[in-house]
């Protein structure tokens, strides 16, 4: 299966609103397979201060919905790495970013997520959890963190059938 | 005395805006009017209205062993008083802010009496006693050109944000929420203290600086606004205390310091 990949990165962060509104349009596009948001965290609560352990309610952490999938955003979204199936598209990627990002954006094609189980994941988890990991999905190898459980972090957005 | 300070060596726009903060001679542009008890509560140490709490009886009252430093050094209002020392801490973003830690911290030397302050990266943080710390900051740190409301965040703790790209409506990045962009009126709010908790109501602290007049008042070098390079007199007094700090360890001759 070959495929490339994307990234993009927008010169700001973005509102969930703007990022809900990015990732439908992108969903749009055939060749779309796979989206990771990458950004800065979000937390729930304050964990560090004398108000440690009050909620923090921030705007732009909630839930938004990608093709009627809801999506819990953690992230403040400042950065996109998209697998497409193939380069048909990507004029059509860049018209969206264009749109979306009056501001300035970086569109990147290259290596940004890891296919197969590397060196540090044999020193974390020995040579049995390589082994787990080989055993999966190969779509979502270099999607999440493997310590972090699935259904935190990754949403399965059907059309073929994608996850972001 | 003879000697008449330079403040900051370099021709270009950005050293004269640092020389203008460090000058304590300089009255710095005033731009917004915070009332007293906002900045309180932004601070957050005691309600608005609540006396100052102390942590020693006025020093007139007490018995302190003879000192004639204590004659010549006439002490702050707030030591006179007793009260406690408190603190507020600012981030910059590096995205022309008027300020930035290096900046702040001289030139809180230079202007303030009896203040500690502490540089990290991001944030940096002016302890004093705080009636004179409530003053001061609504004056001159919160008021004037000092202080942007966009690029400046007053944050006690969880200060992260000062080197990332700003949001979209053009604040700087905290994950705590402080301050949110009011998109109607186009002003900043504060709708927390300066650790996180929630204050009763909005504090308004204006309008952003468009960014043209940011690039006009800050004291960042940048390669997209004024880059350090273009600074020749700054170079060279960088470059000359560079050198200095090398070589002296190793017992450099003469025709060494010649050269720098």
């Amino acid at each position: 299966m070959f495929m490339i990949e994307v990234e993009i990165f927008p010169h700001r962060y973005l509102k969930a609103s703007t990022t809900e509104k990015f990732l439908n349009k992108i969903y749009d596009l055939k060749t779309v397979e796979r989206v990771v948001i990458h950004g800065q965290p979000l937390p729930k609560v304050i964990t560090y201060g004398p108000a440690r352990g009050l909620p923090v309610n921030h705007t732009e952490r909630k839930i938004i919905h990608v093709k009627g999938v809801p999506v819990e955003l953690t992230v403040m979204a400042g950065r996109f790495w998209i697998t497409l199936s193939d380069d048909s598209e990507l004029d059509k990627l860049d018209e969206i970013c264009k749109e979306m990002f009056p501001f300035g954006y970086n569109l990147r094609v290259g290596k940004f997520l890891k296919d197969r189980p590397t060196v540090t994941d044999y020193i974390k988890y020995g040579e049995d959890g390589v082994f787990l990991i080989n055993e999966m999905d190969r779509r979502l190898i270099g999607m999440v963190d493997p310590r972090s459980r699935m259904a935190n972090s990754v949403t399965v957005v059907e059309k073929e059938e994608k996850e972001e | 005395m003879a000697y008449k300070p330079q403040f900051y060596p370099g021709q270009t726009k950005i050293a004269q805006n640092r020389r203008d903060h460090m000058n304590p001679d300089v009255q710095l542009e005033k731009l917004r009017d915070i009332p007293d008890d906002d900045v309180v509560k932004i601070m957050g140490h005691r309600q608005p209205g609540e006396d100052y709490k102390t942590v020693h009886p006025p020093l007139e009252e007490m018995d302190l062993p003879e000192d004639y430093v204590r004659d010549l050094v006439e002490p702050l209002n707030g030591a006179k008083e007793g009260h406690r020392i408190r603190y507020i801490q600012f981030t910059d973003s590096m995205y022309f802010a008027p300020a930035q830690p290096y900046d702040r911290a001289r030139t809180y030397m230079w202007r303030f009496r009896g203040v500690d302050t502490g540089t990290l990266s991001g944030r940096q943080v002016i302890e004093m006693r705080e009636s004179d710390l409530e003053a001061l900051s609504k004056n001159f740190l919160i008021d004037t050109a000092f202080f942007d409301p966009a690029r400046i965040g007053i944050r006690g703790a969880t200060v992260h944000g000062h080197s990332l790209r700003l949001d979209e409506n053009g604040l700087m990045f905290d994950a705590l929420q402080r301050y949110v962009y009011d998109e109607k009126t186009g002003h900043v709010l504060y709708v927390k203290d300066q650790v996180g908790r929630p204050l009763d109501e909005p504090v308004d602290v204006g309008e952003p600086l468009p960014e043209e007049k940011l690039k006009e008042i800050t004291t960042i070098y940048r390669i997209d606004g004024v880059p350090m390079r273009e600074d020749e007199e700054l170079l060279t007094v960088v470059k000359r205390i560079h050198r200095a700090r090398t070589l002296g360890g190793f017992l450099p001759v003469e025709d060494v310091f010649e050269k720098l």
